[in-house]
C-alpha cells in the first residue's frame, strides 16, 4: 500500500447519499475520491428507481386524467404496440440533463471520481476493482459507505427478467402486460402497482400484510387501497405465496396459501430491498452488518470503526433520497470536524403512488399512543375550489394534533400535489407553531393549501367541543 | 469488436449500384417473413392460447417441422421424442417456442442464397450464437431478457440482405463471388440492417442496437442495447474460436465499462459458453 494514491475522503458509492458527501468534503476543502461501480453518477435512484419510474409515472397520470370524467368527451387510449420505454419518452433527456448537472458538479469540486468496485484492505486502505483496467490501492483519512441496495431476491420466487421481474427489470419491458402480479406492499410495490393500473393492465397486489405501506398512518393506506380498487385493482391482503411457476404458455401461475392461484401474464417482485455490502470485505476492518442486513450507525453516521462512515440505504429506514442525502452531507461535516446542522426531528415523505401521498410527524395512531390521544382535523379536496376545478376531490389534508389540540404532530396528505403541500405542515412544525397559525394566515384562492386552513378549522371545532365537555363535566 | 472496412475504389459496378441505392435510401429490402410477423403479433397478445400458436405453425410444414427438431434436441432436454407442437410448448414454453419459430422463420427467408450455403449456414449458427449471449448479458444486467434474444440475432441481418440484392444484380453467376463485396458487406451491413428493422416496424431501440453495434457509442440513449449487442457479437466469436488470444480480447473489451461488467461478471457469463452454445445448436 506504499504507493497508494491518498485522500482525505474517499465516498464508495455516487447515490444521492455518497455525492452529497462527496461535494460536502470538496467543499470543506479536502481531497476526495468518488468510486461507483456504474460508470455514472447517481446511482440506483437516478438510472434505475425514483426518476425513471417517475417518468413512467407522469404518462400514467397524463392517461389517467385523459380517462377521467373530465375529458369523458374524448376516448383516451394507449396504441396496441405502445412500449413501456415509449412511455418514458421524456427520460433519457431528463438523466442526461441530471447526469451533467451532477458531473460538472463533481469536477467544480475537484472530486476524483472512479468506476469501479471498492475493498477494504485495512480501516483506512482500500483496493479497486476497475473494469479494463488494473487494480488501484488507495489509502483514506476517512470513509464513507454509500453503497446503496438493490432489489431483494426471495427464496422460492423465480426471477428471471423474462416473466417474472424485479423493480430494476420492470422499468425495461417491451411491452405493457395485459395482467400484472405484485407482490408486496411496500413503496415500491405500492408505486408501480398504481402506475400499472393507470396503464390500463389489470394488477393484483398480494401480500402477508393487512394494509399496504403499513408505517403510513392509517388513513393513507386506506385511500391508497380505495383508490386503487375503483380503479379496478385487487388487493389480496393477509396472503402468502406458496409456490411461483411459470406454465409452459409463459403464463405466471401464483399458488396461495389459502389455495387459491392467480395467473397473471407478469409478476413484479418487490419484496424489498437488501444493502449491497458485499465485496466490501467488511470483515477485513472489524465490522458486520445486523440481523436486518444493514450497517449501525451513530448519530453522526459512523460505524463501530472511527475512521468508516456509512449513509443512505445501506444503514436502513428511511432509505430515501432526501434522507440519504443529509446523512451524506452530516457524515462528511462530523469526519473533519465542521459544525453539523442540527438533525431535523421529521422528514417528510413523498409516495408517489396513484394518488399521491405525503406524510411528515407522527400518525395518529402513533399520536394516540404517545400522547395518551388524539385531535385530528380534516379537509377533503371536494371541499376546495381547486379541488373541483381539477378533478381531484377524492384527495384530503389530515392534520393531527394530542389531546389538547393545540401544536400539530402529524400532517398526512393524499392526492394531487400531496407531496408539495407536506412542507407547509413540515415547515409549521419545525417553526412550533400551532394549528390556528393556519387559520390566521390568508391562503391563495383557489388552490389545495387552502385545505389547511379548513382541517385546522376542523380541529379547532373539535378542541373548542372538548373544551366544553370537559367544562360541563 | 472490430471497425468495418471502408469499401475502396476497385469494387465492381454492382457494387458501386448498391453503394447508391444504400446512400440515396432507394434499397429495396425484403418484407418480414409473415410467418414471423404473425407470430411476433401472437406472442404478444395476452389472449393467445398455444392452439392459436399450433395453427400458426402448422400452416408452414417447415417451420413446425423445424420448430420440433428444435424441441427434440438435447440443449432442450429432449428424453422422449416429442411428435406435436402441444408437446413442444410444454418442453419449451411459449415465449421460448416463439422466439425458436421467429429465428426458423427468418433465417428461411433471409439467410438464403443459392451456392452461399455454408458461408450463410456459418453466419446464421454466429447471429443465433450472439442472440443467445445477448439474452444472458441482459439476465446479468437485470434487464428485461425479451428482445434481447432477437436483437443480437439480427445484428448482422444486414449481410445476408446485401448478399441477395448484390447476386441479384450480378445476374445469373448468382453462386460466384463478386470481387470486394465483403468490403461492402463489411462497412454497410449495421446500417442496411438497422434500415431492414425500421422497414419491420421493429422498436427504435433494436434498431439503433443494430446500426450502432459497431460503434455503441454514438447510440444516444440506446447505447447500453448496442453495448449489450456488441459484446454478444464478440462473446459468439470467442464461442466458435476460443483460445487465449480471444480471452485477453474479451478481458479487454470496450463494452466492460459501460456494462458495468467487472472481472467475476465476465467469469459467470463465460461459464455459460457450453449453454449457449447447445441453445445456439439447436436452431442452427
Amino acid at each position: 500500500m506504499s504507493d497508494a494514491a491518498h485522500y482525505e475522503f474517499v465516498v464508495i458509492g455516487a447515490g444521492p447519499a455518497g455525492q452529497k458527501a462527496a461535494v460536502q468534503a470538496a467543499k470543506l476543502g479536502k481531497r476526495v475520491l468518488l468510486i461507483d461501480r456504474e460508470g455514472a453518477v447517481g446511482g440506483e435512484c437516478v438510472h434505475r428507481g425514483t426518476i425513471p419510474s417517475k417518468a413512467l409515472r407522469h404518462s400514467a397520470q397524463q392517461l389517467a386524467a385523459l380517462r377521467g370524467p373530465e375529458c369523458a368527451w374524448m376516448q383516451a387510449s394507449l396504441a396496441e404496440n405502445t412500449t413501456v420505454q415509449g412511455l418514458m419518452q421524456r427520460l433519457d433527456a431528463v438523466l442526461r440533463a441530471h447526469e451533467q448537472y451532477m458531473g460538472r458538479q463533481i469536477e467544480r469540486n475537484g472530486i476524483a471520481h472512479v468506476q469501479g468496485r471498492a475493498r477494504f484492505v485495512g480501516p483506512q486502505e482500500l483496493e479497486i476493482e476497475r473494469p479494463r483496467a488494473n487494480r488501484m490501492a488507495v489509502r483514506a483519512d476517512f470513509v464513507l459507505i454509500a453503497s446503496g441496495s438493490r432489489p431483494r431476491l426471495p427464496a422460492g420466487i423465480p426471477i428471471d427478467h423474462e416473466h417474472v421481474l424485479d423493480s430494476d427489470s420492470i422499468l425495461s419491458l417491451i411491452y405493457l402486460p395485459k395482467s400484472l402480479l405484485v407482490l408486496g406492499a411496500g413503496i415500491i410495490a405500492c408505486e408501480f402497482a398504481s402506475i400499472f393500473q393507470a396503464l390500463g393492465v389489470r394488477v393484483t397486489i398480494i401480500d402477508k400484510a393487512r394494509a399496504p405501506m403499513a408505517f403510513l398512518d392509517a388513513d393513507l393506506s386506506a385511500a391508497y387501497v380505495r383508490s386503487f380498487e375503483e380503479a379496478g385493482g385487487k388487493f389480496l391482503s393477509g396472503r402468502s405465496v406458496a409456490e411461483v411457476t411459470v406454465d409452459p404458455l409463459g403464463w405466471v401461475v401464483t399458488q396461495l396459501d389459502d389455495g387459491s392461484r392467480v395467473r397473471t401474464e407478469k409478476m413484479l417482485c418487490a419484496q424489498g430491498r437488501i444493502a449491497n455490502l458485499a465485496g466490501l470485505n467488511l470483515q477485513a476492518v472489524g465490522i458486520a452488518p445486523n440481523a436486518r442486513g444493514h450497517l449501525d450507525v451513530d448519530a453522526h453516521g459512523r460505524t463501530s470503526v472511527p475512521t468508516i462512515y456509512a449513509a443512505g440505504d445501506v444503514i436502513g429506514p428511511p432509505a430515501l433520497a432526501t434522507s440519504a442525502m443529509e446523512q451524506g452531507r452530516r457524515a462528511a461535516q462530523h469526519a473533519f470536524g465542521a459544525s453539523e446542522a442540527l438533525a431535523p426531528e421529521s422528514l417528510p415523505s413523498g409516495v408517489y403512488t396513484i394518488p399521491e401521498l405525503a406524510t411528515v410527524g407522527l400518525s395518529e395512531a402513533q399520536v394516540r399512543e404517545r400522547l395518551g390521544g388524539a385531535l385530528v382535523g380534516r379537509a377533503s379536496y371536494a371541499e376546495l375550489a381547486r379541488g373541483q376545478i381539477n378533478g381531484s376531490s377524492d384527495g384530503f389534508i389530515k392534520l393531527v394534533a394530542g389531546p389538547d389540540g393545540r401544536k400539530i404532530a402529524g400532517c398526512h396528505i393524499a392526492g394531487e400535489n400531496a407531496s408539495e403541500l407536506v412542507h407547509v405542515a413540515q415547515i409549521a412544525m419545525v417553526a412550533g407553531l400551532q394549528v390556528d397559525a393556519f387559520v390566521d394566515q390568508i391562503f391563495n384562492f383557489p388552490t389545495f393549501a387552502e385545505g389547511f386552513r379548513v382541517a385546522a378549522l376542523d380541529l379547532i371545532a373539535q378542541r373548542e367541543r372538548a373544551t366544553q365537555v370537559k367544562r360541563a363535566a | 469488436m472490430q471497425a468495418p472496412a471502408t469499401p475502396n475504389s476497385q469494387d465492381p459496378e454492382v457494387l458501386d449500384r448498391i453503394i447508391a441505392q444504400i446512400e440515396t435510401g432507394r434499397l429495396e429490402l425484403p418484407l418480414l417473413p409473415q410467418t414471423a410477423s404473425q407470430i411476433l403479433s401472437l406472442c404478444q397478445s395476452a389472449d393467445c392460447t398455444m392452439q392459436e400458436l399450433a395453427d400458426l405453425l402448422q400452416r408452414d410444414p417447415t417451420l413446425a417441422a423445424n420448430v420440433l427438431r428444435v424441441a427434440n434436441s438435447a440443449a432442450h432436454g429432449a428424453v422422449e421424442p416429442i411428435v406435436s407442437l402441444q408437446q413442444a410448448a410444454s418442453r419449451l414454453g411459449f415465449s421460448t417456442l416463439c422466439e425458436i419459430a421467429t429465428a426458423i422463420a427468418v433465417r428461411g427467408k433471409i439467410f438464403t442464397l443459392r451456392g452461399r450455403e455454408a458461408e450463410l449456414a456459418r453466419m446464421w449458427r454466429h447471429s443465433a450464437t450472439a442472440g443467445t449471449w445477448a439474452k444472458e448479458i441482459a439476465r446479468k444486467r437485470r434487464r428485461n431478457v425479451e428482445g434481447a434474444f432477437l436483437c443480437g440475432l439480427l445484428h448482422d441481418v444486414g449481410r445476408p440482405v446485401l448478399m441477395q440484392l448484390v447476386h441479384e444484380l450480378a445476374g445469373p453467376a448468382a453462386n460466384a463471388h463478386v470481387e470486394g463485396e465483403q468490403r461492402v458487406y463489411d462497412h454497410f451491413h449495421a446500417e442496411v440492417g438497422a434500415r431492414l428493422l425500421v422497414s419491420w416496424a421493429m422498436p427504435a431501440w433494436m434498431v439503433a442496437a443494430i446500426d450502432s453495434h459497431h460503434a455503441p457509442a454514438q447510440a444516444g440513449e440506446h447505447a447500453e442495447a448496442a453495448w449489450i449487442v456488441a459484446l454478444a457479437d464478440d462473446l459468439a466469436h470467442w464461442s466458435e474460436q476460443p483460445g487465449a488470444e480471444a480471452d485477453k480480447a474479451l478481458r479487454a473489451h470496450p463494452a466492460l465499462e459501460p456494462l458495468s461488467l467487472y472481472e467475476e461478471d465476465l467469469d459467470a457469463l463465460l461459464a455459460l459458453r457450453e449453454r449457449v452454445a447447445a441453445a445456439a445448436e439447436a436452431i442452427s
